[in-house]
């Protein structure tokens, strides 16, 4: 049994550094990979046991105990896999997000992964991205909220200094106050409050809170429900260069809210969604938005404008890719049985939305927008040129199909690599592919898709990469990979859904609990 | 809820003939409920996509409103304009977020009897209440008129306020006796907070008015926090507040102000005004 790779990112050359190498991040469980596609190899590779050696001094003196020591019993009993991956624009960073809340931050000096800050959010984050300024990271959580925080966390703060966190975090205690409860005698109208009053009254000190996490936070924005994905937007208005923040959330909203340091102001939304939305994905150089969620349908917005242009359906996608030298022949035949199996699925989660490199029928460079349906072995594909279309006629989309599930996506050049559940030993869990306009005439924009071999050769390595602990059962590893479908809203019952997070009695599902 | 079958008979069985007011201790509910938990509600999928012609039939209008269709806030996703929405000739310009009984908005309506005012509760059972009050006040004062401007809805206003209203549509908002929450793990519960406070502000128009009233001072300085924190509102100041109706109103007239002031307790008001967005840095 083998682990599948769960996140990518890619590293390429920058136009301020055009002399580096492509190189590959390939998160396995809970350790970081970097392959190097120049050498063809896996140049550095980080795992949480490294961690706990290299404990970073930007600890408070306070917390630098704590941290010690969570490291090093999370590191023995089950080290946290790496859920959220990403780079900086300048390509000399990297950011991962762990299973335990955690945000840490690598440097890429030398070719080598060095980890060199780690910081426990508040709520395990669901979305993460680095600014283009370089220095300054947004992270969305489960919770609701869109925290910023600086790539690089400052040096320990002064002992007794207050932390900037601009939110309602609780107070600091400090040593024991007198309880002094909020509820007076004029406020407390019933008798079984009122008896909880006094009780209250005749209670001498508060119990310690927990310590509040002391390093540079700043709440942006938050929603009340369940935030899934946040996408920063650039807009050219006038000359002047704006910056918007976009949020998804389960409730169905999408939400467009000015950059920081404005990010407190909403300009719009984008409604319309009939079930959660899951994945955002701006396409570059326009004003389009395309989600997807809960639904059979994406839907593509002009998000300035907070109008939808058109949906695209899933169920329709009409041609079928055949992919050369892939073992797909098998597939093929019962072809119809991987779309007819989507278009009988009442339930489709999407869990990817990509825009990768194409060629057009002219060699001119092109995009395409690939999306992921939550357990299906294949990716829709479509160019992004279709999604300007509003005539009432939905653009044909084309299925890759693939072996397995694809989990995420990475663009390298030209070429776009793709990660799949394999779990058997012997099965890639990684392809690359080049994608371009099928040759003649192009009614429905047909795809083509191609393996890039010399890729795949370089790509090797990786595939064949044994992963030395391997626990990793079945449910676990679908718990990590396929976590989608469960944002779905079930209606007609009262479900502890959030509220469970920060409510461990139960309280949810409250109309009939006691509350005192 | 073992209670509510029985109370609905005795409800239907008591009610009489139309017109006569219904009575609160067939619709009474608990005072908690929770805005996290994924109750049965229904909202509209957009502003445009409500009919509000169902709340104020008297407003109704066959011909497009003076919503203007062009505005993307508020068409409706459908790009083929397939379904069409039946309209009011004006927009809901007063909100009471968690009206309860209804006691602020029956002594508001009749004060501008061309605004449209609107109650948003939680509770079924109170927005039951809060309909059939509507209803009967209108029959009773049809000559007048009075009471066709107002009506409840049931929604949850932490998630789904921008499902109800576009964006400047609001020019008050009233929160009166909001749940205190009072434990530090629930606070994200409270009515208000920085990040609830950016969605206040998306519906209010500039210059509009957030007016707040409770008997617990904790939840009195949270608030005055709160909206004193975020960018987009100033604290109305004391003389300016002493022209406006609406405060007197809100001090006297809900059932929560008439029970605290029957146990001798203190109201503390706030109110805060909504500012121009400045522009994009």
């Amino acid at each position: 049994m083998q682990r599948p790779y769960q996140c990518l990112a890619a590293i390429g050359p920058t136009p301020r550094n055009p002399t580096s190498n492509f190189h590959l991040l390939a998160a396995c469980g809970p350790r970081l990979l970097l392959l190097s596609l120049d050498e063809g190899g896996i140049v550095s590779e980080w795992s949480p046991a490294d961690a706990v050696a290299e404990v970073p001094e930007d600890d408070e003196d306070g917390g630098g105990e704590r941290p010690k020591k969570k490291q090093k019993t999370a590191a023995q009993a089950k080290p946290a896999n790496i859920i959220k991956l990403t780079t900086s624009c300048n390509e000399q960073y990297v950011v991962a997000v762990t299973d335990d809340k955690c945000v840490r931050v690598f440097s890429l000096v030398d070719g080598k992964l060095r980890e060199i800050s780690q910081r426990c959010m508040p709520k395990r984050p669901c979305a993460i991205q680095v600014l283009p300024d370089n220095t300054t990271i947004i992270c969305g959580d489960k919770f609701g909220d869109v925290y910023s925080l600086p790539l690089h966390p400052e040096p320990a703060l002064e002992a007794g200094a207050e932390p900037s966190v601009a939110t309602e975090t609780t107070p600091e205690i400090k040593g024991k106050q007198a309880f002094k409860p909020s509820a007076t005698n004029l406020t407390v109208h019933t008798q079984r409050n009122r008896k909880s009053l006094e009780a209250q009254m005749a209670q001498k000190a508060f119990s310690a809170k927990k310590e509040p996490l002391k390093f540079d936070r700043k709440v942006l924005l938050g929603h009340v429900s369940m935030l899934t994905d946040v996408a920063y937007a650039i807009r050219n208005v006038d000359g002047a260069e704006r910056r918007y923040i976009i949020t998804a959330d389960r409730d169905e909203h999408i939400r467009i809210s000015r950059g920081p340091p404005q990010s407190h102001i909403i300009e719009g939304y984008c409604l319309g969604h009939k079930e959660f939305v899951s994945k955002l994905c701006i396409v570059p150089g326009t004003d389009l938005l395309v989600s997807g969620g809960g639904e059979s349908e994406l839907y593509v917005w002009d998000w300035a404008a907070f109008t939808l242009k058109g949906t695209i359906s899933l169920c329709d996608a009409a041609l079928s890719m055949r992919v050369p030298g892939m073992n797909e022949l098998s597939k093929l035949d019962s072809n119809g049985s991987v779309q007819d199996s989507i278009s009988a699925k009442k339930d489709i989660a999407v869990s990817g939305l990509w825009v990768v490199p194409c060629q057009a029928q002219d060699d001119t460079k092109e995009a395409a927008l690939l999306v992921a349906v939550e357990r299906v072995p294949g990716l829709y594909v479509l160019p992004t040129s279709k999604l300007h279309v509003v005539d009432g006629k939905e653009p044909g989309l084309t299925l890759l199909n693939l072996d397995h599930p694809p989990i995420d996506v990475a663009c390298i050049g030209d070429s776009f690599v793709v990660t799949l559940d394999a779990r058997e030993e012997g099965q890639d869990r990684i392809r690359a592919f080049k994608m371009r306009h099928a040759p003649g005439p192009t009614q429905a924009g047909s795809m083509e898709c191609t393996r890039d071999e010399e890729l795949e050769e370089k790509l090797r390595c990786i595939n064949t990469h044994a992963v030395t602990d391997s626990g990793a059962e079945a449910k676990a590893l679908d718990d990590l990979l396929y976590g989608v479908a469960n944002l779905r809203k079930r209606r007609g019952w009262v479900e502890p859904g959030k509220a469970g997070d920060d409510d461990p009695d139960g309280e949810a599902g409250a109309e009939d609990v006691a509350e005192d | 809820m073992a209670g509510a079958p029985k109370k609905r008979q005795k409800r239907d069985e008591s009610k009489q003939e139309e017109g006569q007011m219904p009575q609160k201790k067939f619709y009474r509910q608990r005072a908690h409920a929770n805005p996290f938990s994924d109750h049965d509600l229904t909202y509209p999928a957009s502003p445009a996509a409500m009919d509000w012609s169902q709340h104020y039939p008297a407003f109704a209008t066959t011909t497009p409103s003076s919503i203007p269709t062009h505005d993307p806030r508020t068409t409706p996703p459908d790009p083929n304009n397939e379904i069409q929405v039946p309209q009011i000739s004006q927009q809901v310009q007063i909100a009471d977020i968690g009206c309860g009984f209804g006691g602020l908005l029956f002594a508001l309506a009749p004060k501008m009897p061309s605004t449209l005012i609107l109650g948003l509760e939680i509770r079924t059972s109170v927005t039951e209440f809060v309909q059939e009050k509507a209803k009967a006040l209108r029959l009773q004062h049809a000559s007048s008129g009075l009471y066709r401007n107002v009506s409840c809805i049931r929604a949850n206003t932490m998630k789904f306020l921008p499902n109800f209203f576009v964006k400047g549509q609001l020019s008050k908002i009233f929160l009166c006796f909001p749940d205190p929450h009072f434990k530090a793990r629930k606070h994200k519960a409270r009515i208000v907070s920085g990040t609830l406070n950016s969605e206040y502000a998306f519906v209010l128009a500039a210059g509009g008015r957030v007016y707040t009233i409770t008997d617990v001072e904790d939840l009195h300085l949270w608030i005055a926090k709160h909206f004193e924190g975020h960018a987009s509102f100033e604290r109305v100041g004391e003389e300016e507040l002493e022209g406006d109706e609406c405060v007197e109103t809100m001090r006297r007239e809900t059932e929560e102000g008439k029970k605290v002031e029957r146990n001798g307790g203190r109201k503390f008001v706030v109110v805060f005004r909504r500012l121009e967005d400045p522009p994009c840095p």
